[in-house]
């Protein structure tokens, strides 16, 4: 319970509660799915995965979610957590915005071709 | 940004091969996993596992453990309701979202309800992702300001003696209700009271 144990407990605590079976498995999910759409779950995987290897406080990302929601307000959730976590590379130093941008491009390339 | 350039690309070329091509949030999605990847920060067993874990095995259900094991052990809800991260914690629930944790209990006479103003604070470790709706504008905008009447557009039609509180989740403290145990469950054991308590009824929006 120590907060340096970050996203891994979780994780591990999932694996334990998707081998039981029995009664206590069926309202997982309460009927809504969580996220929308395939790239939701990836960006949010992102975040975490980012966070965790960058070693920074969960708030590092937090506070710029808070950010792009307040001045987007009517954008879609997880766009503001995409913005987001991509403000929080680059100010992180881990890419520059010319790279993200032609990251960009070759994803756009590869997938006309 | 490239939203509009991207937008001109449907309509028939001639790509068999993406009949949907992709949007915009897609395209930097894929970019800066690529990119991450190329640098070594992340993994995609990693992201797999996480995502996994959130939308299917963290779900509410760990909650729900949280508030049957409140109802059947008197000495553990007097522990939830003075630490509630601690007592959550004793259960093995613990992670990111779920370090400050406060339980709110409802009575006959209070009904608590849970809500972020500023974005979608939420417990994670113990009610996995949030649901859509708890992310929407209307709903953070609108439960502080007059919640009967969206508890009412939500299903529950709470009479007027009772007191609602609402509660803002923030990055600092996170909320969990503790509905009242139900009628007619006295002979029911945890595990079975714990599939009752439902998600919505741990934000406040439902009752079990």
């Amino acid at each position: 319970m120590t907060a340096g144990q970050g996203v891994a407990a979780p994780v591990v605590v999932g694996s334990e509660v998707a081998q039981m079976g029995g009664p206590a498995a069926l309202p997982r999910r309460n009927g809504e799915l969580v996220f929308e759409a395939p790239w939701q779950g990836r960006v949010f995987g992102l975040a975490l995965g980012v966070v965790r290897h960058l070693g920074l406080p969960w708030h590092e990302f937090q506070q710029r979610l808070i950010a792009e929601i307040g001045a987007h307000p009517d954008a879609p959730y997880y766009d503001c957590w995409l913005a987001a976590l991509e403000r929080l590379v680059v100010e992180h130093g881990v890419a520059a915005p010319a790279e993200l941008a032609a990251a960009e491009g070759a994803v756009r390339r590869e997938s006309r071709s | 940004m490239s939203a509009s350039e991207e937008r001109h690309d449907h309509g028939p070329k001639g790509d068999h091969h993406h009949p949907a091509p992709l949007t915009d949030v897609e395209v930097r999605t894929r970019a800066l996993e690529e990119l991450l990847r190329e640098k070594g920060l992340v993994d995609e067993s990693f992201i797999d596992a996480v995502v996994s874990a959130y939308e299917n095995d963290i779900g509410p259900m760990n909650g729900a453990r949280v508030v049957a094991r409140a109802w059947v052990d008197p000495a553990y809800r007097r522990r939830l309701l003075a630490d509630a991260t601690a007592a959550i914690g004793e259960l093995g629930y613990a992670g990111p979202e779920g370090d400050h944790m406060v339980v709110v209990e409802n009575t006959e006479a209070v009904h608590n309800v849970v809500v972020c103003t500023l974005c979608s604070c939420y417990p994670w470790p113990v009610l996995g992702l949030p649901p859509t709706w708890y992310k929407s504008a209307a709903y953070r905008s609108r439960l502080v300001r007059e919640p009967r009447v969206v508890l009412r557009e939500m299903g529950l039609d709470l009479p007027e003696s009772v007191e609602i509180r609402v509660w803002d989740s923030s990055a600092e403290i996170r909320y969990l209700v503790l509905p009242e145990r139900p009628a007619g469950t006295e002979g029911l054991g945890q595990e079975a009271l714990a599939t009752r308590v439902t998600r919505d009824a741990m934000i406040g929006t439902a009752r079990p």
